[in-house]
């Protein structure tokens, strides 16, 4: 084999053929592919291997990569979704990283789902092949990124989750520093039953760990003003405190945040006879039996949850309405206890706390949840829900359940954070679900009750979590070993105006503003935050974003190479790997067989997809193009697929204007688990692109595609587009949008301006002569009207200049 | 490098290979089913068993976790070795009468009934774990496992109810030899929030 040099670029790209054993090889005709490779320019090396995944082969790859100094790699053999991570894995001691090897399912796409003989077979491997080689020179590979702590780890917030956090890292050796209320734990404790009522059996343990919290070197301790902003990213945080008064405000630099929030208890309103003296809530009788002692006679206390109407917390009351009246009764003798719970919820006791519970004589009433109890004077009146009878339960003190909130001071740090309350109130956020890998960090963990209600047990549990997590990036960092992940957006800070329109629409909180040179704020992704989901990217309305090692150009580069050499009935389409792509990789594995003439690209989100890789399609030569995501609503990277119905929505208007089909372009949803439905939206679509037949490629349908082209990169329509990133069922419109209907109106007015536009600069750029209007239009084809007052426009802006020849107006490039 | 022999061919194979490697790498067809080259074999399954000869002294071991060694007689497809195949088909089809992947395999071996007693009709899962290797190995979610022990055994999440560490993704489904995961996804995932009509 010849030392053979992609020319575009010196890379040299091998590709790898798989047999895999008697599933590829004789079906597809390996000998011809290997053929039409060796014939590519673009390609180094090509050789047929009978299984590259299992340890010969993968020694084979290895000793031929070393030898002949391929850093680019396709393997044409199985689903990638399962392969790619192991081949990434064996192949980095030669040098191959993420997003230098592509794999194409040769078997799953082509080998087991047609009924082609093998060279057609080998036709079909061949573009799809070489599409994924076009993407590979196209990439630039981006160095590995290591990450620096510039501090220690900091505990935010004031939760007591802090103690275990700070407990945890200490044991792994790792610095931190607590921000807390007080400079005395004691009054921490002392406090605590505010936001844990019913815990007291624990406070001995949580002492301990306390004192050893507070006697760590490694600990600092502060108590410092109120959070007040929060900058910086992963290894290189900025966090300030202020104070009320004059005093200048604190700043630290810290490389980690675990935050522990506890939310609030309140007290229930007077519908449920709560008074603070003899009807109170769980943290009244605490702070009772803290200031008075343990009230003495009958002490009642009813799990009120379900007619509070949050039956989820009714197990945590229940449980701490336990507690405390074990409390009561174990130091109290004349106390009695009685716990009124709903019938419909289990007593959340284990069967020795059930034995405890007899031998304190503590009473359990059940009663009927259909009749709401009601609270009288020195008794409860509820129904049997055994017998149906009513009854009255007595009580010296009724002892209510607590209503649970979030409360004002941990939202105030949860805000700072940048951490949204979820639907149900809490600051529980909703994770994107995708593969750990790609999963961002959470940009700030977090432990406690304001997260999701919860007990002072699980609250340590989740600050032991949290510290965890961060002491093994901590520990990485120190030891030089961590390293951003390669595939993550990137910032062109030349190219970015600092609108911001990223961090709206980013699903991970990975984009931050940075204070840049010149008072531009240039963005800063943070690596260690960000999903890698790339709808950011594809938004961005002046390409200022890329999604390194997988950026827009590559699918460019790939969509172009398949477009050009697809058949005039067959089917661009793209498959993200939750969706479309699994479920043509599942269709694979169970052999279904159908129609050839789609070509499935891979892509991790739908999302990922600029407009302009679409229009590239159309401009290179494909006559129809379907994208497949996941099933409605389902969207691993949350919104990816509805960003996608939006430009698949500008390129069907664009399309409309070029006199072609609409119905050239479409989004589809696949459930991965249904692969017979995928094949379904595969045949109906390709025989609707069959039915449309190829786009007559004349001068003036191509110059108008070129013009399509222009338009999806013009930053007014990318902006227009981006602000509007969202289906027309969401209520909320941006810029005061008054309905769908009128936005849908107003962005069809602009994308037929700057398509006029696009076209009259690229036909002047072309010409490099000077036109007057009449010939413009019918050069172009629009009509006068529209063509007016787009050159009007043009030349206020100085994007064009008009000259007059004999009084007539010329439009010519500017000087 | 080892060098031994697979049905009388002479292989050479590197410290550290398995014989089911060395066999692939010479083209030479070993059945499989909780095997996937993504993933460390584990052997549960047995259906790659070989025989070893050496002399009059032969016995049989699985090919996907046996490490090739100077001078072995490796034989694939040995009347012992077949009739070892039919046992364990035999075994599988009382197991998980359910999959129409087994019965397909288990007829090419001539095995087309069973003379165990079948426990669930049903059953489609040879619980050979290979989705839970997956799971762990090539996602990283370990959002699967088996739940339960003995004859209770099945796969899915912690207390059989959806999690939040299963991420989707459909590995499961991909790698499953017998098809089995197919129906149990949904018991993992969740239901999807929009499903598509079937």
């Amino acid at each position: 084999m010849s030392a053979k040099h992609n020319q575009a670029n010196d890379s040299r790209i091998g590709v790898f053929l798989c047999e895999c054993g008697q599933r590829i090889a004789p079906r597809v005709d390996l000998a011809a592919l290997q053929k039409m490779l060796q014939d590519d320019p673009r390609v180094s090396h090509v050789a047929v291997e009978p299984f590259p995944c299992l340890a010969p082969g993968l020694e084979n790859l290895r000793q031929t990569i070393r030898e002949q100094g391929i850093d680019r790699l396709v393997v044409a053999g199985c689903e990638a979704r399962i392969m790619l991570a192991k081949l990434e894995r064996e192949l980095r001691e030669v040098g191959l990283r993420e997003g230098q090897i592509d794999v194409v399912n040769l078997r799953g796409h082509v080998a087991q789902v047609h009924d082609l003989d093998p060279q057609q077979m080998a036709a079909k491997g061949y573009k799809l092949i070489s599409a994924a080689v076009a993407g590979l020179e196209a990439l630039e590979p981006s160095p590995d990124v290591k990450v620096e702590m510039k501090g220690p780890v900091m505990i935010l917030g004031g939760g007591i989750a802090t103690y275990a956090a700070a407990q945890e890292l200490i044991r792994r050796g790792v610095e931190c520093i607590i921000a807390v209320q007080t400079d005395n734990y004691w009054d921490e404790l002392r406090m605590l039953h505010e936001h844990y009522p019913g815990e007291r059996h624990y406070y001995d343990r949580l002492e301990k760990i306390m004192q050893e919290v507070d006697s760590s070197p490694l600990v600092r301790r502060i108590t410092v003003g109120e959070l007040t902003s929060l900058t910086g990213r992963t290894g290189d945080y900025q966090v300030t405190f202020s104070f009320l008064d004059d005093t200048p405000p604190k700043v630290f630099q810290v490389g980690m945040i675990i935050a522990c929030l506890d939310g609030q208890m309140l007290n229930q309103g007077s519908d449920f006879g709560h008074d603070g003296v003899t009807v109170m809530c769980h943290t009244e009788a605490e702070e009772h039996i803290w200031t008075k002692g343990v009230p003495e006679g009958r002490v009642v206390f009813w799990v009120n949850d379900y007619e509070a109407g949050t039956p989820q917390f009714a197990y945590l009351s229940c449980r701490s309405a336990w507690s405390m009246a074990r409390y009561m009764v174990e130091h109290s003798p004349t106390t009695q206890a009685t716990i009124l719970y709903n019938h419909r919820m289990a007593i959340p006791l284990s069967a020795g706390e059930r034995r405890l519970s007899r031998q304190l004589g503590i009473q359990w009433i059940a009663y009927d949840g259909a009749l709401r109890p009601t609270v009288q004077a020195g008794f409860v009146t509820c129904c049997d829900p055994v017998s149906h009878i009513e009854i009255e339960v007595p009580y010296d003190r009724l002892i209510l359940s607590p209503k649970r909130a979030v409360g004002v001071e941990a939202s105030k740090v949860a805000q700072v954070l940048g951490l949204e309350p979820a639907p149900g109130g809490f600051l529980e956020v909703h994770e994107s679900r995708v593969r750990p890998e790609q999963q961002g960090r959470d940009k700030v963990f977090l432990a406690g009750s304001a997260r999701y209600p919860c007990d002072l047990h699980e609250a340590l549990r989740q600050g032991r979590r949290a510290a965890v997590k961060t002491a093994e990036l901590m520990l990485a960092a120190q030891r030089g070993e961590l390293y951003a992940p390669r595939m993550v957006c990137v910032v062109d800070p030349n190219k970015c105006i600092g609108c911001g329109l990223c961090k709206e629409i980013c699903e991970c909180g990975g984009i931050e503003p940075v204070e840049g040179p010149g008072g531009n704020i240039p963005r800063h992704v943070d690596p260690m935050v960000c999903t890698g989901g790339g709808t950011c990217a594809a938004a961005c309305p002046y390409h200022a974003l890329t999604l390194q090692n997988n950026s827009s150009l590559q699918h460019e580069a790939r969509v172009a190479a398949l477009a050009r050499s697809l058949g005039a009935d067959e089917v661009l389409a793209y498959g993200c790997i939750w969706g479309g792509l699994a479920a043509a990789d599942n269709a694979g594995v169970k052999a279904m067989s159908y129609d050839p003439r789609l070509y499935l690209l891979r892509v991790g989100c739908i999302g990922q997809l600029d407009p302009a890789v679409m229009a590239r399609a159309f401009l290179e030569g494909a006559n129809a193009v379907l994208l497949i995501g996941c099933p409605p609503e389902s969207c691993h990277h949350s919104y990816g697929l509805d960003h996608t119905w939006s430009r698949v929505n500008l390129i069907k208007k664009l399309l409309g204007l070029c006199g072609l089909d609409r119905r050239r372009i479409a989004l589809a949803h696949a459930d991965l688990n249904l692969p017979e439905e995928y094949i379904k939206t595969v045949e109906s679509f390709v025989r609707l692109a069959a039915e449309l037949g190829p786009i007559e490629r004349t001068p003036q349908v191509q110059e108008r595609l070129a013009g399509l082209y222009g338009t999806v990169n013009n930053a007014r329509v990318r902006w227009v587009l981006g602000a509007s990133l969202r289906r027309p069922w969401e209520e909320v419109y941006p810029g005061n949008q008054r309905s769908a209907l009128a936005f849908d109106q107003d962005l069809m007015g602009i994308v037929t301006e700057e398509f006029v536009r696009t076209r009259v600069a690229n036909l002047l750029q072309r010409e490099k002569r000077a036109f007057e209007l009449a010939e413009l239009r019918d050069t172009l084809g629009e009509e006068e009207g529209l063509l007016v007052n787009c050159l009007r426009e043009m030349v206020a802006e100085g994007q064009i200049g008009r000259v007059y020849r004999e009084g007539v107006p010329h439009y010519v490039l500017p000087s | 490098m080892v060098e031994f022999e697979i049905d009388g061919q002479k292989v050479q194979a590197q410290e550290g290979w398995t014989v089911l490697e060395t066999a692939r790498k010479y083209g030479i067809h070993i059945p499989t089913l909780c095997y996937h080259e993504a993933v460390k074999p584990s052997g549960a399954c047995r259906l790659c068993v070989v025989e070893l000869r050496e002399g009059d002294w032969s016995k049989v071991v699985i090919s996907c976790m046996y490490p090739v060694a100077e001078g072995l007689k490796v034989f694939t497809d040995s009347e012992r070795v077949k009739n070892v195949r039919r046992w364990i088909l035999e075994m599988l089809l009382a197991e998980c009468p359910a999959s129409e992947e087994i019965r397909q395999l288990a007829a090419q071996y001539g095995v087309t009934s069973t003379r165990f007693a079948i426990h669930d009709p049903d059953q489609d899962c040879i619980l050979c774990g290979l989705c839970v290797r997956v799971c762990a190995e090539v996602v990283g979610a370990n959002a699967i496992s088996t739940v339960g022990r003995g004859v209770h055994k099945q796969i899915g999440a912690p207390y059989l109810e959806p999690g939040s560490d299963c991420v989707a993704c459909g590995s499961c489904v991909t790698v499953c030899p017998t098809g089995a995961m197919r129906r149990r996804l949904d018991a993992v995932r969740g239901k999807p929030k929009v499903e598509l009509a079937r």
